[in-house]
């Protein structure tokens, strides 16, 4: 580990005493008790500007100490954990929200701000920000342009990249430069889409300038509640087929459905084997038509029910059950391992019968909840940490599912990115040479050995399991997937 | 290193030989970028090829341009080298369309036109409408990066491509993404490619994300007496309740060059798609807009009298009716583009040449042309036009490109905006990928 008490004093006097923390009892204060998170970086420091963030990146490289920046620490691939000590970089004080801009549809904000804080600023103007990963109330923009992140109505509104018009970051020599801009069109490569999705080992984001979208003025809210997973999934690929994209396509199975019925007491019935939630938006005539539409595909695979959500307050119901999954995996079993990978749509229904097949060869239980709509799978493998013989398990059970996701034509993470999860995986998807390509990117930035080492590409060690109990629990009450 | 200095022969063969036999194209001439002929064309018809080629030229310092449909090749600036015309035609595979998960895979050197005249067999296509779709290939269309009017509603070209492979400038074939519409896995190298202008690989296939064709779709035509109507009219209809599929303005100068538009009036096309009773509703929503804002006449196309006016409007500029002397693409927010467009207005009095300004307000885009009248000396009025149009573009906050110039006035001219601080890392990356500076040397953003 390296040695940073020279660089403490230096940090200290870049952002005051107050926001470093480097003595082992104060870092285990701030987050990081060994038990979630495995490792424990040298230090933290809390810059509280741009200025800051330069200054502390340019005295950290001259220290030959490697940073890892951090938003909320909900990631579930380890990106934010400093594998290999160094100093954290929490954007945490940096969350105003600088300007929200009615008349050109966009909002410039700092990396500290929540997600879900943008969309509450700009609902006074009618707008919000769409992507909206699941841990929306408590994750950063930072994290989620770091990490590209989706959310369960990214179906039909894409994920963070689609919505970041330019940004200003710190480079790790120090120097501050503006990816993209407030324009649609900016000359020259699209620096800022590189950034994003590239975990924090490219720049640090200090502004983010997002696009906001226009409130719908009409949303519909369906409950299909079907036999069979089979019928579940034909009717997604039947709904795709119509022509339709959806705000939201969410599915969960049996196990889902047992753990949390008691709980939560969505109202769905005895029998169920797989439930499908959609839900529509737009102008009030499209929104009903589709409903209809909607419900016509759903019916001809012979649902148990299908409800639509009258009134707020129902639909908030019906969700209710899709946002209580997560919670409720508990009353299965002690631990889960939550996998996500995508594959293509259409190949839902043989990919969940395998994944059956996969926890029966390991005799583990696999939970299965997807944005079914874009493909993205979370099975969740049930487990008991405390038994060795489970833990090896479970890891060689996720090994099969991403291997089976990408022999399906698919990928190894739709939303989590690669982190230290999945490193040693990226080999399924891509090979020397591709590899060799996507390496030429931090050298290009400045960044190797210094913003995020260690992380993406494969370094041949054994995969370690990835807790996600922290993320999760930092994410708050009713967190969900 | 040294620029290819051995006689075209010798390269003609290096490239034959990479190429797997006599490939390279006769007439050269016809690849000509800026008055510069290249020694040799070549159209190979696989993957490996274009990779056997490039490494060749790589091996002896030969400059590449990779050439799609050659609809755009005027955006650049001046070649500082050119050897290889690189043409991608012969990729012309579709190679996979997968109606139910809105997905295809496709060669570099697809037409858009076939392209969308297969997905529309399944109801489908692709949300990009590159200006000579017949002529231009996907490839191309995403190696300059910018689309025509349909770019609000479905996002920007760049975010249809979810997976793509690509010849590096040594020849090395890689691959980056997915074919599957949600995916984080490894960094998103083809982003680089979008918009690169082929500097820093040769685009060889990619894997789209595509958009079930709407249900019902209509154009409403409005005319104004004053561009800045216009414009407030299209900006009331951005801000308000629905949501067009694009939403262009076209002054009185560039309607004259439009087939159905009446002229000497300014004009703004909204083009509405989605279920027929939504799109009934946000008709009259735009109707009532329009007249709010003063507008003389509206009229309601639909089929052919609608597609013929989005076709003029994303052609304009490139097809050769309407090709201008200078052609300055603008990009800024929505609320300036009115100021802009004033700016730019006035410039049209100037001596010398007529100005016709076509703009989608919803999404920034300005497109200020400029036609010489041929009484001047045409260079010195062109590099006065594009310096009037960088100050009123800079004044209104915006970014420019000059897409269209004649070749003796570019001598000296940056046809790219500023990029700021990002150059360092710009540079850095051509150094990485391209150290041999094999890809359209000069032609990028800052002499890259
Ligand atoms: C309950 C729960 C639900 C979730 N649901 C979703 C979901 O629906 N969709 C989804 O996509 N993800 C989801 N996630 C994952 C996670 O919330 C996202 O990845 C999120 O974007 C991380 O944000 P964060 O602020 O917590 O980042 P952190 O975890 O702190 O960091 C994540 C990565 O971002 C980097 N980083 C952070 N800030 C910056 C910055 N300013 N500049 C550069 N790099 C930076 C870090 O170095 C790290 O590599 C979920 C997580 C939990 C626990």
């Amino acid at each position: 580990m390296p040695d940073v008490d020279p660089l403490v004093n230096e940090l200290r006097a870049i952002v005051g005493n107050d926001y470093v923390i480097h003595l082992p009892e104060d870092l285990i204060v701030f987050e990081y008790d060994g038990s979630v998170d495995k490792a424990m970086p040298s230090a933290v420091v809390l810059p509280g500007s741009t200025a800051e963030v330069s200054e502390v990146v340019s005295a950290a490289s001259r220290a030959g100490v490697p940073i890892v920046a951090r938003g909320a620490g909900t990631g579930l691939s380890g990106g934010a954990v400093a594998e290999q000590g160094g100093l954290v970089v929490a954007l945490t004080r940096m969350k105003r929200i600088l300007e929200i801009d009615p008349a050109d549809h966009l909002a410039v904000v700092e990396p500290g701000v929540v997600n879900l804080d943008i969309s509450t600023a700009a609902a006074e103007y009618g707008l919000y920000f769409a992507p909206d990963p699941s841990s929306q109330r408590a994750c950063t923009i930072g994290g989620n342009v770091a990490e590209n992140s989706g959310g369960p109505h990214c179906l039909a509104y894409g994920v963070t990249t689609n919505h970041v018009l330019g940004m200003e970051v710190v480079l790790a020599d120090g120097s501050i430069a503006w990816l993209g801009g407030r324009t649609r069109e900016t000359p020259g490569y699209d620096l800022r889409g590189i950034v994003i999705g590239s975990e924090g080992t490219l720049a640090i984001a200090t502004k983010i300038v997002v696009r906001l979208l226009k409130q719908p003025e009409a949303v519909k809210t369906l409950l299909a509640v079907f036999k069979e997973m089979d019928q579940a999934s034909s009717a997604v690929s039947g709904i795709i087929a119509a022509g339709i994209v959806p705000a939201a396509i969410e599915m969960m199975d049996h196990f889902c459905i047992e753990a949390v019925e008691p709980a939560v007491n969505a109202g769905y019935p005895k029998g169920a084997g797989a439930v499908l939630l959609v839900e529509v938006d737009g102008l009030s005539e499209a929104v009903e038509e589709e409903a209809s539409e909607i419900e016509r595909v759903c019916r001809s695979y012979d649902p148990m029910e299908i409800r639509a959500a009258v009134d707020e307050e129902e639909r908030a119901r019906l969700w209710a059950g899709r946002k209580g999954v997560l919670g409720a995996l508990g009353r299965l079993a002690p631990n889960y391992y939550l996998v996500d990978g995508t594959i293509p749509r259409t190949r839902l229904m043989e990919v969940l019968a395998r994944i059956t097949e996969i926890g029966d060869k390991y005799g583990l239980p696999i939970a299965n909840l997807l944005h079914a709509g874009d493909g993205n799978l979370h099975p969740s493998v049930l487990f008991d940490e405390r038994d060795p013989d489970q833990l090896r398990r479970t890891m060689e059970a996720g090994a099969e599912i991403l291997e089976l996701c990408v022999e399906a034509g698919g990928v190894l993470s739709g939303e989590h990115g690669i982190g230290l999860e999945k490193q040693e995986y990226m080999p399924l998807m891509f090979n020397d040479e591709d590899m060799a390509a996507m390496a030429k990117l931090a050298p290009a930035f400045g960044s190797r050995g210094r913003f995020n080492p260690g992380k993406i590409f494969p370094t041949g060690k054994t995969r370690a399991p990835i807790p996600h109990a922290g993320a999760v629990a930092r994410t708050g009450a009713g967190a969900f997937i | 290193m040294a620029a290819w200095g051995a006689d075209a022969a010798e390269l003609v063969d290096a490239v034959n030989g990479a190429a797997g036999g006599p490939a390279a194209c006769s007439g050269a001439d016809a690849y000509g970028i800026d008055g510069v002929t290249p020694k040799v064309a070549v159209r190979p018809a696989a993957v490996d090829a274009v990779s056997a080629v490039t490494a060749a030229a790589h091996r002896a310092g030969a400059a590449v341009t990779p050439w799609g449909g050659g609809t755009r090749t005027s955006i650049g600036n001046l070649p500082r080298r050119y050897d290889v015309a690189l043409d991608l035609t012969g990729l012309d595979q579709i190679i996979a369309h997968n109606p139910g998960d809105l997905t295809a895979t496709v060669q570099a050197g697809v037409t858009a036109a076939a392209l969308q005249r297969t997905l529309a067999d399944h109801g489908q296509f692709l949300a990009v409408d590159p200006p000579l779709p017949e002529s231009a290939t996907v490839g191309g269309a995403l190696a300059v990066g910018s689309s025509g009017p349909l770019k609000w509603q479905y996002g920007s070209v760049r975010d249809v491509v979810i997976g793509m492979k690509v010849v590096q400038a040594d020849g090395a074939v890689t691959k980056s993404g997915g074919q599957v519409v949600k995916n984080v896995s490894g960094y998103d190298v083809a982003r680089l490619h979008v918009g690169g202008l082929g500097t820093l690989g040769v685009i060889v296939e990619v894997s789209l994300k595509l958009t079930p064709l709407p249900a019902h779709e209509t154009t409403v035509t409005a005319s104004y007496g004053s561009a800045s109507d216009a414009i407030d009219a299209a900006l009331d209809i951005f801000g308000g309740g629905t949501a067009p599929l694009a939403l262009t303005v076209i002054d009185a100068s560039a309607a004259a060059d439009f087939k159905d538009l009446e002229s000497g009036a300014c004009h703004l096309a909204v083009r509405f798609g989605g279920r027929p009773r939504a799109v009934e509703r946000m008709v009259s929503e735009a109707q009532a807009a329009s007249k709010r804002h003063g507008c003389r006449r509206i009229r309601q196309a639909d089929g052919a009298g609608a597609a013929s006016l989005w076709r003029q409007a994303a052609d304009f500029g490139w097809d050769t009716a309407t090709r201008p002397t200078v052609g300055v693409r603008a990009s800024v927010t929505p609320a300036s583009v009115g100021s802009l467009w004033a700016a730019l207005q006035r410039q049209g009095t100037a001596p010398g040449g007529r100005t016709a300004l076509v703009g989608h307000p919803a999404h920034g885009i300005v497109q200020a042309h400029w036609r010489s009248d041929g009484a001047q000396p045409v260079d010195e009025a062109a590099r006065a036009f594009i310096r009037s149009a960088r100050r009123a573009i800079r004044a209104a906050g915006g970014k420019m490109v000059v897409e269209q110039c004649p070749a003796s006035a570019k001598a000296g001219l940056d046809v790219w905006d500023d990029v700021g601080d990002q150059i360092a890392v710009m540079r850095s990356l051509k150094d990485q990928y391209d150290p041999r500076r094999v890809l359209s040397p000069g032609r990028y953003v800052g002499g890259i």
